[in-house]
């Protein structure tokens, strides 16, 4: 995939489009026509040419705006920054594994050169060039963490783990699912998932911590989780629900294809060496219902998975009061064929 | 929706029991958390030092003669709850290893004991805790960022911003308090019926 940056926006005017590339590489999360909760957890393991998990993180054409977006977002509100003090080991592995990752894989966007303790980085898309002392985050603008967080696509949360479980203990959070760094900054696994439906039920949140406190350095893993997003806005957290809450009660069947976002996270998990904390990566990616539909598979597909989805989930994932709107936009695709299983385009 | 008003991320609070693999043991109570304490020195005792913080401020009944007289040990006595956590505080400060932490009251005296208790490497998982008297909540209001104490109700008024805020059932325990989201952001000026549900 080429990196010809975009310029766009995800709030006021929402100019955010995807190219047909940008389509074509969509992480579609749906292989079967029902959708429910599941421990789909899977090695990180590198992915087809192009594919969104070709590389450790994902580089892509909405780079440039995705990280004008969060730097708004955080001016706006700091909190969505945050760290606890126990964390600066944490911080300095997580500066180490974004730099090493984007230098190795974007060679000619990224670059990192050590020299002992004395590194320089040339992030060349976001034209910054910092000199500075490994270890020493007075050599850096801001705190290690939110340093690289601001050059990253997507929401970074480090979890600690102690007392059998993980706390969430230091995140920044700009483009979230519904959900407060600030309030959940500190919270164990099991309190910061209480919110979520028929999980506990299932077991699915305990046998995922269990997965996940015996995860390796060199060998991440990844899962996928979806919701809707009404406008490409990246920023819908609880904190500016009165900004965003509102744009539910526009859709209808006439603009669905265009107001309705799939909203799919891509959520990566690596162990650090120096502070044993686990890295937890949610990358979002948008797709209007439009753009989706450019393939109609994943037209029928989502038609499907979207008109019966259990209530608990529609209620939870907010998308109650447009669902049906949605469903009869995509209905017009759907011709009850079998489509199979598997998530491609075609 | 679950049967009742179950909260999922609520942490569970248990009776207390001394803990006898200790080198001391600290109690701290306000309110009706007295009853818990005098349930407490009706168990055998632990023959290690203890010390009982109490505040009677919020008590539905006057627990404190009966502590006075149950109560073999060091008994310090607060007028309110900000008093007694300034002394608990100055107490961790020379507090040893091996000490065991107990507390009983509302909510958020518990997650203040424990809070300070923290401050000193102390972990939430050491501190045993008993909830007495009222259900009440505090309520984070996630838009302004303040504390609204002592909600009984599904929808409180922020004491910050003044918005109608629903109360989530999502619980945090660094702040104390429930998430509180404003009920009419998507369509201004319906908020449901409030209902007293936590008395």
């Amino acid at each position: 995939m080429s990196l010809a940056f975009k310029q766009e926006t995800f709030r006021d005017d929402y100019t955010f489009r995807n190219s047909p590339e940008a389509i074509r590489r969509f992480p579609f999360p749906f292989p079967e026509d029902q959708y429910m909760y599941s421990v789909n957890i899977e090695p990180h393991t590198a992915g087809p040419k192009g594919a969104v998990t070709e590389f450790t993180l994902d580089v892509d054409e909405h780079y440039v705006a995705e990280c004008r977006d969060k730097a708004i977002t955080l001016e706006q509100d700091p909190g969505r920054c945050a760290s606890l003090p126990h964390m600066m080991d944490a911080e300095w592995d997580f500066l180490e594994f974004t730099m090493e990752s984007l230098a190795r894989d974007y060679p000619e966007q990224f670059s990192l050169s050590k020299n002992g303790k004395a590194w320089t980085w040339i992030n060349r898309p976001l034209g910054i060039e910092q000199s500075f002392v490994f270890g020493d985050a007075a050599t850096l603008p801001m705190g290690p963490f939110e340093y690289m967080g601001r050059q990253v696509q997507g929401d970074f949360v480090l979890l600690d783990q102690r007392e059998d479980t993980l706390f969430a203990d230091a995140g920044i959070v700009t483009s979230q699912a519904d959900w407060s760094l600030a309030f959940n900054v500190g919270m164990s696994w099991n309190e910061w998932h209480g919110p979520v439906p028929q999980v506990t039920k299932l077991g699915v949140m305990d046998r995922a911590l269990k997965f996940l406190m015996s995860l390796q350095q060199a060998n991440p893993v990844r899962r996928l989780n979806w919701t809707m997003t009404i406008n490409p806005r990246l920023d819908t957290s609880p904190e500016n629900y009165p900004l965003w809450g509102g744009d539910r009660n526009k859709v209808n069947e006439q603009n669905a294809g265009e107001l309705a976002h799939l909203r799919v996270e891509l959520q990566t998990l690596f162990r650090m060496p120096r502070s044993n904390a686990i890295v937890f990566s949610i990358r979002c990616y948008l797709i209007s219902m439009q753009e989706m539909a450019t393939y109609p598979r994943w037209a029928k597909r989502f038609h499907r998975v979207l008109r019966d989805l259990h209530p608990d989930l529609v209620e939870y994932k907010g998308i109650t009061k447009y669902q049906q709107a949605v469903v009869a936009w995509l209905s017009r695709f759907d011709d009850g064929a079998d489509i199979g299983t598997g998530t491609q385009p075609e | 929706m679950e049967r009742g008003y179950w909260i999922r991320s609520k942490p569970v609070y248990t009776a207390l029991l001394w803990n006898d693999k200790a080198t001391a043991h600290a109690v701290l109570a306000a309110g009706d958390g007295g009853l818990a304490v005098l349930k407490l020195f009706q168990q055998a005792l632990p023959e290690q030092p203890i010390t009982v913080f109490y505040s009677p401020a919020g008590a539905d009944k006057d627990y404190l003669p009966a502590l006075q007289a149950a109560v073999d040990a060091d008994l310090r006595v607060f007028a309110t709850t900000a008093e007694l956590l300034a002394a608990w505080a100055d107490y961790l400060a020379t507090a040893r290893m091996g000490l065991r932490i107990y507390t009983a009251g509302t909510e958020k005296f518990m997650w203040d004991v424990t809070d300070a208790a923290a401050d000193f490497g102390i972990l939430n998982q050491d501190v045993m805790k008993e909830l007495t008297g009222s259900l009440a909540r505090s309520v984070y209001c996630v838009h302004c960022k303040s504390l609204t104490h002592e909600v009984t109700s599904n929808i409180a008024t922020c004491s910050g911003c003044g918005r109608q805020l629903f109360v989530r059932d999502h619980f945090s325990r660094r702040m104390g308090a429930y998430m509180g989201l404003m009920v009419d952001a998507e369509n201004p000026g319906e908020v449901p019926q409030i209902e007293e549900i936590y008395p």
